[in-house]
């Protein structure tokens, strides 16, 4: 009955690439969840610039239909004032809901993991109007795909990522295309390779970028709306058996953003909290 | 007296020809992290007759020790693994069974389970002939196999009869 529950919720509703649990916080990381898992992500994000602060609270589910296939709801609220550009890497206003499919999985030894993962989801508008310029826009559902591939290993883990953001129109107007990437370096010392009924600890390089496409009202290309920013920071996960604590902060490595439309963003925040359900269930011989 | 010494001897018989693994190290490859282990550990504790499971992630190696009278068969240990995106290597096991087959091409039965192995010897050969037919614990190695199957073989390293 619960399964049939969140996967009515994943379905009806629709998922932002925002990586958690097992991973980075603001970048894309391969990780799915078990067969029959489910995970809980809760967290706030926030951003601060010169037109004023934007926080995010952030509500991610996620249930693992196959080792390898979860499909994963998100739903972020956002509160605060600010002007700042669409973002993929950051949650904002909208709803998503999708799938994840880790499509290549290699497991070489011990402790480490070679694998790829896609997704693929639709997003929707949440009950929330954005702030800034993209307030005023009327919004449309969108869909959104993203591909990772890296390493997992006891010492060291490395993931690269992408993904790609379109909107639809809605009368006449249309939020801007997304294009979001990422590059995360973890390490875990030697004397944090403990057991697992202790705090496991890693601590991450986190490189983000995104480009944001033209806003489109009524018709017309806003001026000066594109943007293009590249984010470097570092976080630290903190996982104790099924509870997972992440945070970690980037500050603006290069930004081509006009001042005037949205301000100067200087940071991002995030701290995360998630908790890991797994199935005990088993086949019988 | 007589029914008392009867009561008791009948009580031992199910013991002696009780059949079943009494312990699974099974090698995993591909655990990094601490969920990974816990996910590990609570697959393997939904198996019905696991008493302790003890997970080394340095080591990949997964400890697991069966209460007495179980009848968990070895492909539940190896889903378990699959079912949390992990590959599972040789698994060292202790198992109490009986020896079927002729000598030139033994069997081992883990009564109560599908399980059933041909016999190799990893070291030195045991006097197989002696022991068809009866009930054993054999302490080996079940080779790696590709997902969803189990070893066709076992590798023995001790044989002795349970008496």
């Amino acid at each position: 009955m619960k399964s049939l529950m969140v996967l009515a919720c994943a379905v009806a509703l629709p998922g932002i690439a925002l990586a958690a649990d097992h991973g980075p916080v603001f970048g894309y990381a391969t990780p799915v969840n078990s067969q029959r898992e489910l995970s809980f992500d809760t967290g706030i994000f926030g951003r601060n610039g010169s037109l004023g602060t934007q926080f995010s609270t952030a509500s991610g589910f996620g249930y693992g239909v196959t080792p390898h296939i979860t499909l994963n709801a998100f739903l972020p609220g956002t509160f605060g004032t600010g002007s700042f550009p669409e973002s993929r890497i950051f949650p904002t206003g909208e709803w998503s809901a999708g799938a994840s499919w880790r499509f290549q999985h290699s497991v070489t030894s011990v402790g480490k993991r070679i694998e790829s993962t896609a997704s693929l989801a639709a997003v929707v508008p949440g009950p929330q109007t954005d702030t800034g310029v993209l307030a005023t826009l009327h919004r449309a559902p969108g869909v959104a795909g993203t591909l990772a591939t890296g390493l997992a290993s006891r010492s060291q883990y490395a993931w690269v990522g992408g993904g790609y953001t379109r909107f639809a129109e809605a009368s006449h107007d249309r939020r801007p295309d997304t294009i979001s990437w990422s590059g995360v370096y973890g390490y875990r010392p030697a004397s944090l390779r403990r057991g697992y009924d202790q705090w496991d600890y890693r601590g991450f390089a986190e490189f983000t970028g995104e480009h944001t496409g033209n806003v489109r009202t009524n018709g017309a290309i806003l001026p000066n709306s594109s943007t293009t920013t590249l984010w470097l920071g570092p976080s630290v996960l903190a996982i104790f058996k099924n509870i997972a604590i992440s945070g970690g902060v980037q500050g603006p490595v290069f930004r081509d953003e006009s001042d005037t439309t949205y301000g100067r963003e200087r940071i991002r925040f995030a701290l995360n909290f998630s908790y890991l359900k797994y199935s005990a269930h088993t086949s019988s011989h | 007296m007589k029914k008392i010494i009867t009561a008791a001897i009948l009580a031992l018989i199910p013991l002696a020809a009780r059949a079943e693994y009494e312990q699974v190290n099974l090698t995993v490859f591909g655990m990094d992290c601490a969920p990974c282990a816990h996910a590990i550990h609570v697959s393997m504790k939904g198996i019905q007759g696991v008493n302790t499971v003890d997970v080394d992630l340095n080591t990949g190696l997964v400890t697991i020790k069966l209460t007495p009278g179980n009848s968990a068969a070895i492909l539940q240990f190896n889903q378990a693994v699959e079912k949390n995106g992990f590959t599972h290597k040789d698994a060292a096991i202790v198992a109490r069974g009986k020896l079927t087959g002729i000598p030139s091409a033994p069997f081992f039965e883990v009564a109560g389970t599908q399980d059933r192995f041909a016999l190799v010897p990893a070291a030195t050969a045991v006097d197989i002939a002696s022991l068809l037919g009866k009930t054993v614990t054999i302490a080996g190695t079940l080779p790696q196999v590709s997902k969803g199957k189990i070893p066709d073989t076992l590798r023995y390293n001790t044989i002795t009869e349970v008496r």
